[in-house]
């Protein structure tokens, strides 16, 4: 084949004038010019509805992962850092309304609340870095847990994930919503089998997390299995014994993919530990908002 | 095939693809994702659709478009038309089928690479009229499909004990069939296999394994 790649039987071959380059120029140009017209066509035709799926997608996970029910009430916060003024911008509203008021809360880096505003500009504030977003849930006027986005480098490119916890920080679930691995190897770091080994853990066992490359014991692998169907906190409950002898030990990484692995059970621990300390500033004043 | 000036009918160019030059096992092209993806029959199966659906567009493009490529950048235009293929099909699966797309992404990306795309856009599309080059890719698209199918069915139920995610067997049988390394052996053992059937039924001997390729 190789052969055929690179030459083709009595094809031309003109010495290169200046003509000549101009054509292969223009050629190449007017090929990229079209496909950049395709492309931008099809981004134009399918950005709104792929926005759309994503965050359909995303309010899914919010919910099934803290098995909320139908009226229960979510905050989402939306974090930044402020790297010139060193703080940290905190803005409020209600999940999924754009016409809520936003409420804005600006701590410096060390925690001293600086500024605190219920009905902040509803527009993105500009150059801050995005520290991903948490939402707070409510349940009849009770706080009923809590999912957090994170991110983390993976083998490949960056790996987006859900945490969530209940108001005692046990983990309820870990959800991979974005990633680029390959399929069959660093991919698996997305099937319940990999995630479900955090649920239960509670936040102090996080801090301390690690992982593994002993395989998996069977009947840990099994009982996996039932996070796909059953509810965390009822599954939490049914396995009361395996967790407690898993908890203590590592995360078991996934078979040929150990990078991956690393990368989601690091990110899990950094994400958990930021967000016990932002939520010890955050709680004071978000009580009564939602 | 080398005969440019009649092309042959649309079922030869369908067994040509599925058999006697069968992506994977004759002309031994892209076996990097036949090796990386073929852990389940369910992931053969789906990055082969996508595959088949690559291939047949991109070849029916260059079919249409061959007379106005200079000949000197055919190989960076036919990459070009791969990659607007790749990303229009992305872009169309992530908006208006969002769950099919967690599970299929990830191989759509993938594709733009791969040698077998490439080949025969260069060996048959750019020198054949629209409706042979349909047919080759399909048939093309299709033997890549069935070779990872049949790829990921033999890894599964040795590796795992299962086929298409229903367990077979308790526990791994041979769990060295799913990692990286038994995915050579695995194509290795099912082209030797393929060669002897071909043989058995050609009654030609003389025929190389394979022609050993350039992989991608």
């Amino acid at each position: 084949m190789s052969d055929q790649l690179v030459h083709i039987e009595g094809a031309p071959r003109p010495p290169m004038d200046p003509r000549e380059i101009a054509r292969i120029a223009v050629n190449l140009a007017a090929v990229c010019a079209v496909g950049a017209l395709v492309l931008g066509g099809v981004f134009m035709a399918t950005d709104r509805y792929q926005t759309a799926a994503r965050l359909a997608g995303e309010r899914a996970a919010v919910s099934s992962m803290l098995a909320l029910p139908a009226d229960a009430r979510v905050l989402e916060v939306r974090q930044f850092l402020d790297p010139a003024r060193r703080e940290v911008v905190y803005r409020a509203r209600p999940y999924g309304d754009a016409a809520a008021p936003v409420r804005q809360m600006v701590f410096t880096l060390e925690g001293r609340l600086v500024a605190s505003d219920p009905a902040a500009p509803a527009a993105e504030p500009v150059g801050l870095t995005s520290l991903g977003r948490l939402f707070v849930a409510t349940m009849n006027g009770e706080p009923g847990g809590f999912v957090i986005e994170g991110e983390t480098r993976g083998y490949k490119n960056r790996i987006r994930f859900f945490v969530a916890l209940d108001t005692a920080f046990t983990v309820q679930g870990v959800r991979v919503i974005e990633h680029e691995e390959d399929p069959g190897l660093g991919a698996e770091t997305a099937t319940t089998a990999f995630q479900g080994q955090f649920v239960g853990r509670g936040a102090d066992r996080i801090a301390a997390i690690d992982v593994t490359r002993d395989p998996m014991p069977e009947d840990w692998r099994t009982a996996l299995g039932g996070l796909a169907t059953t509810p965390s906190r009822t599954w939490i409950g049914q396995h009361a014994d395996l967790i407690a002898r898993e908890a203590p030990k590592p995360i078991y990484a996934v078979t040929g993919a150990t990078i991956s692995s690393r990368a989601v059970t690091r990110g899990v621990r950094t994400t958990v530990d930021h967000f016990r300390r932002r939520w010890a500033l955050l709680a004071p004043q978000l009580g009564g908002h939602s | 095939m080398s005969d440019t000036s009649r092309p042959p009918g649309a079922l030869q160019l369908l067994l040509n693809g599925i058999l006697a030059e069968n992506p994977v096992f004759r002309l031994a092209l892209s076996l990097c994702p036949a090796v990386a993806v073929t852990t389940t029959v369910m992931n053969g199966f789906i990055l082969g659709v996508a595959v088949l659906a690559v291939q047949v567009l991109s070849s029916v493009t260059v079919a249409i478009v061959r007379g106005l490529i200079h000949p000197r950048v055919r190989i960076p235009v036919y990459t070009i038309i791969i990659a607007i293929w790749v990303s229009a099909i992305d872009m169309t699966l992530a908006a208006f089928t969002p769950a099919l797309y967690a599970q299929v992404g990830l191989y759509i990306k993938l594709i733009v690479a791969f040698a077998i795309i490439i080949s025969r856009l260069e060996v048959f599309a750019s020198r054949q009229p629209l409706v042979p080059s349909f047919w080759d890719g399909a048939g093309m698209g299709l033997g890549f499909m069935l070779a990872l199918v049949v790829i990921g069915a033999f890894r599964e139920l040795l590796g795992n004990g299962s086929l298409a995610g229903i367990p077979l067997v308790h526990g791994k049988p041979l769990l060295f069939f799913a990692l990286p390394a038994g995915g050579f052996f695995s194509i290795a053992l099912l082209m030797a296999f393929f060669n002897r059937i071909e043989r058995a039924v050609s009654g030609d001997a003389r025929r190389p394994a394979s022609s050993g390729g350039h992989h991608g």
